[in-house]
């Protein structure tokens, strides 16, 4: 049971590192992407194919594919979303217009992926030593996307408390127009945070890519991972998806030790929706 | 479009329809399941669109209401008759859904799209566990066999019985208080709609069809599984189909659906290795230079196409235009003057539309002429907070019927809040509120507003996308004396006419100015037919000749018999038309009495203009 745990534990931190950067895009800029798990197969490639082609360390591959993710998240706020946010009449309008267009990224990424580096499910080698820990043993590489979502959902965290940056983010997330009001630039800002977000989930791929093979089209199963953290933790709120994240992984892996394996995934969404029940703010959000 | 084309369109949709169902006759078995591929997409979409068209709800779940639709056909078939099981197939998806709606439909926005979708996933997640551990096979057998041609003709009945559904509850009065909901509910709410029971009712008809069509479209497989099921690709492209179309056209989303499959029958044809490329594309395209859909841009060409004609053909073969004649209207103030000596009559409603329109089970509707003696409205030992905030504490006051009663005080004194308590927007945390009699804490908003007390609100809300008349006519179908909206529409313009907007009875709601909202939202709230009116600072931002005609209309509402609450700031207002002027001071009441009365008090003046003018 402790090793149940324990593996809960690890699977949650590698869900909260996942959903970080959705965080950042739909938490605080207000975006829902769907296309946001595009990005994260980008950094699993790149670092498939640093490892593969060039026999390089694939963690060498976010030198690439984080500026790029950084990049066309950017590209993608100022240029496809703007002229929605300009255009939209209420929030509802909106809301059904990125969906629609972040929908149509997720299928051309997605093509482009498959065209140009095939459906195959591609997996490699990469830490995967066991390490002991008390009467369990995890493998290096799921320690290691532990370790990076504590240490990066740390950092976030302390950005957005303590950082001029980060409060102008908080205050944008509560109340943009008031924000605007007090001179802050809320739209480079808010382009700014969504391509944050992008960079972010370029790491996570990379780091959950030396553990669990990727395929063109696993993209959505992350943005969905990722959406359903947030939500259960608390949009805009990064020590909530952390702790969201820990909640769900722990819960499938007991849930799936108790009662079947086969039921991991009705158990995520089963929680999903009991929290959009009970507590749609999320958990942990304040008040 | 005039009244011949309407026709002309009509006996062409029949006799389409008519070769559509003749076809299979003649056509290969490819053309007969082509035709079922179109047919349950019409019927989808059509049916996704009749509840998140108007309310903008963005709903995943129509995979989840196909496949309930298909799994009641699979197991149910082994033992019942195949009409039963279509029947059961409609009801299980209706009460599904209605458990659904009435659990979920408060959730807005992105959270709805969400909990849709993961309940879409759950019960596939669930039915694959239950399949493969409790039956251990993952395929479930249809063992009839249907011939294709009569799940064509199935499945065509089921579009038309959609598409032609979906326009008639568009012109009845669940279709506008639908548009109503989605364009603010809380203006539905206050002007006397259900929501909860509109919404719930609608969501569960469109799944009701859903689970019928899934039903019918189980019969085509030999077998079926989870992923055929609750696979997520229906709520997809129902919703792009929808999108496409025009989601707030009744013949949008049939045109969306068609075009559609034909776009992705045409892509995977020409560009097999780009095709999710070219899909996605294809959705940007209708982000961007569609929005809104097909079917308005297709209604703008024909406008174009029947105005190029009639310029023409000369003025002569032009439609009379359908304002209503100075004289008409005028003649509608007379009667709507008279109206409210009207007893109260019931009108010959549908009994489904009466079930959206009945007042709630605590409140018996007075309707009658003229003020009752006393009391209209008590209120006693009101008292609400928001976290460590006080807003009304203590509160009591009467409002004498047949009067005009001012509520003022310096802003945050809580006067908007105790609106708020009154017309149920908030509950209070103690205290009573009596209508003639009836304690009306705890009911609900629509209810308040069906026990005849309106309200206007501080911060305007005109429906932004309705016409003027549309929101008036909004009040008149759902207020206390429920119409037809025939009837509603004559009585809007009566209504219109007088406060002034006769002449701007087609601009949409968003193009009106501040003043002219305010004299929407007036007309709205007579629309109701209230015994109370609740006026939350309507004359702020008047000019000087404005004014004195806002103060000469709430005199003329007064005399005609309607009690008035009336919250402002504008003290000439106060002294012109108060009787009775309640005081209130960071929620407390500090003063009540006549307006020179309390004009006069210290107290009044001292929280007005501070201690030190005050003393002067």
């Amino acid at each position: 049971m402790f090793e149940v745990v324990l593996n809960g534990l690890v699977l949650g931190g590698m869900y909260g590192l996942i959903a970080l950067g959705l965080n950042l895009q739909y938490g605080i800029a207000r975006m829902l992407n769907l296309s946001y798990g595009e990005f994260f197969t980008a950094g699993a490639f790149s670092s498939f194919f640093a490892i593969t082609l060039y026999h390089l360390n694939p963690l060498l591959g976010l030198v690439v594919s984080v500026p790029a993710s950084f990049a066309a998240n950017w590209v993608i706020y100022r240029f496809l979303l703007l002229p929605l946010i300009r255009r939209a009449p209420n929030r509802d309008a909106l809301d059904g217009d990125v969906v629609l267009c972040t929908f149509g990224l997720l299928f051309v990424f997605q093509g482009f992926e498959q065209v140009y580096w095939g459906g195959n499910v591609r997996g490699y080698y990469f830490l995967s030593f066991p390490v002991h820990f008390f009467a369990a043993s995890l493998p290096a590489n799921r320690l290691l996307a532990f370790a990076a979502a504590m240490v990066l959902g740390g950092i976030l965290i302390l950005v957005l408390r303590k950082t001029r940056f980060g409060r102008a983010l908080r205050a944008i997330a509560i109340d943009p127009i008031a924000a605007g009001l007090s001179g802050i630039n809320v739209l480079n800002l808010l382009a700014l945070a969504f391509a944050l977000g992008g960079a972010m989930v370029a790491i996570s791929g990379a780091l959950v890519s030396t553990f669990i093979a990727s395929s063109a089209s696993s993209g959505i199963v992350y943005t969905l991972k990722a959406l359903i953290v947030i939500i259960v933790g608390g949009p805009g709120r990064m020590a909530g998806a952390i702790a969201a994240g820990l909640l769900l992984g722990v819960a499938e892996q007991v849930g799936g030790y108790l009662v079947d394996p086969g039921l991991t995934l009705a158990i995520n969404y089963a929680i999903l929706i009991l929290v959009l029940l009970i507590k749609p703010t999320g958990l942990f959000a304040r008040g | 479009m005039g009244d011949r084309a309407k026709q002309l369109l009509f006996l062409a949709a029949t006799i389409g329809v008519a070769i559509l169902a003749a076809l299979p006759l003649g056509l290969s078995a490819y053309g007969v399941s082509t035709g079922i591929v179109y047919f349950a997409n019409v019927a989808l979409a059509t049916a996704w669109a009749l509840f998140s068209g108007p309310t903008r709800y963005i709903s995943l779940a129509t995979a989840a209401f196909v496949g309930v639709g298909m799994y009641t056909v699979a197991f149910a078939h082994v033992s019942l008759n195949l009409a039963v099981c279509l029947a059961l197939a409609a009801i299980v998806g209706f009460l599904f859904a209605l458990v659904v709606g009435l659990s979920t439909l408060r959730l807005r926005g992105v959270y709805f799209v969400i909990f849709t979708f993961g309940l879409t996933e759950l019960m596939r997640q669930v039915s694959s566990w239950y399949e493969i551990n409790i039956t251990h096979k993952l395929n479930r057998f249809i063992t009839i066999s249907i011939d294709s041609i009569v799940i064509y003709e199935m499945l065509l009945v089921l579009a038309v019985v959609a598409v032609v559904g979906s326009w008639y509850v568009s012109t009845t009065r669940l279709g506008h208080a639908l548009r109503a909901i989605g364009e603010d509910e809380t203006v539905a709410r206050h002007t006397g709609i259900d929501v909860t029971w509109v919404k719930v009712l609608v969501f569960a008809i469109a799944a009701s069809m859903m689970s019928l069509v899934g039903g019918v479209y189980a019969l085509r497989y030999p077998s079926i599984d989870p992923t055929v099921g609750f696979g997520n690709a229906w709520s997809f492209q129902v919703l792009i189909a929808a999108l496409l179309g025009g989601p707030r056209r009744p013949w949008g989303p049939a045109i969306g659906a068609i075009l559609l499959v034909l776009l992705s029958d045409f892509l995977v044809g020409a560009f097999s290795r780009y095709f999710t490329i070219a899909l996605g594309i294809c959705f940007l395209v209708i982000v961007y230079f569609i929005p809104g859909g097909l079917a308005p841009r297709i209604e703008q060409l024909f406008g174009m196409l029947a105005r190029a004609r009639r310029a023409a053909g000369g003025a002569s073969g032009a439609a009379a235009p359908r304002e209503p004649s100075k004289d008409a209207a005028k003649a509608d103030i007379e009667t709507g003057a008279k109206m409210r000596a009207v007893p109260h009559r019931r009108s010959a409603l549908h009994p489904l539309m009466r079930r959206l329109t009945r007042s709630g089970p605590r409140l018996v509707v007075r309707h009658g002429a003229g003020p009752p003696p006393g009391a209209m409205l008590s209120v006693h030992g009101l008292r609400k907070a928001f976290g460590g905030l006080v807003a009304v504490r203590d509160l009591s006051f009467d409002i004498p019927a047949g009067g005009i009663t001012g509520l003022i005080g310096p802003n945050g004194s809580g006067k908007t809040t105790v609106l708020h308590l009154i017309t149920g927007e908030l509950p209070p945390d103690a205290g009573s509120i009596v209508l003639q009699g009836d304690e009306i804490i705890g009911v609900r908003s629509f209810e308040i507003c069906r026990a005849r007390i309106a309200r206007t609100f501080q911060l305007v809300r005109v429906l932004p996308g309705a016409t003027t008349r549309e929101n008036v006519m909004l009040g008149r179908m759902f207020g206390s004396d429920p119409t037809d909206p025939a009837t509603a529409l004559t009585e809007a313009d009566a209504l219109l006419d007088r406060v002034g907007l006769a002449d701007r009875a087609q601009l949409i709601g968003s193009q009106l100015t501040y003043i002219d909202q305010k004299r929407v939202e007036l007309a709205r709230a007579l629309a109701t037919r209230p015994q109370l009116l609740l006026l939350d600072e309507w004359l702020a931002g008047l000019n000087p000749t404005e004014l004195k005609i806002g103060i000469d209309l709430i005199r003329r509402i007064q005399r005609e018999g309607i009690t008035v609450l009336m919250v402002e700031h504008v003290m000439e207002a106060i002294r012109a038309l108060c009787g009775h002027v309640v005081v209130m001071n960071a929620g407390m009441k500090i003063a009540e009495g006549t307006a020179a009365e309390v004009l006069s008090d210290p107290k009044v003046t001292q929280v007005y203009l501070g201690e030190d003018d005050a003393a002067a």
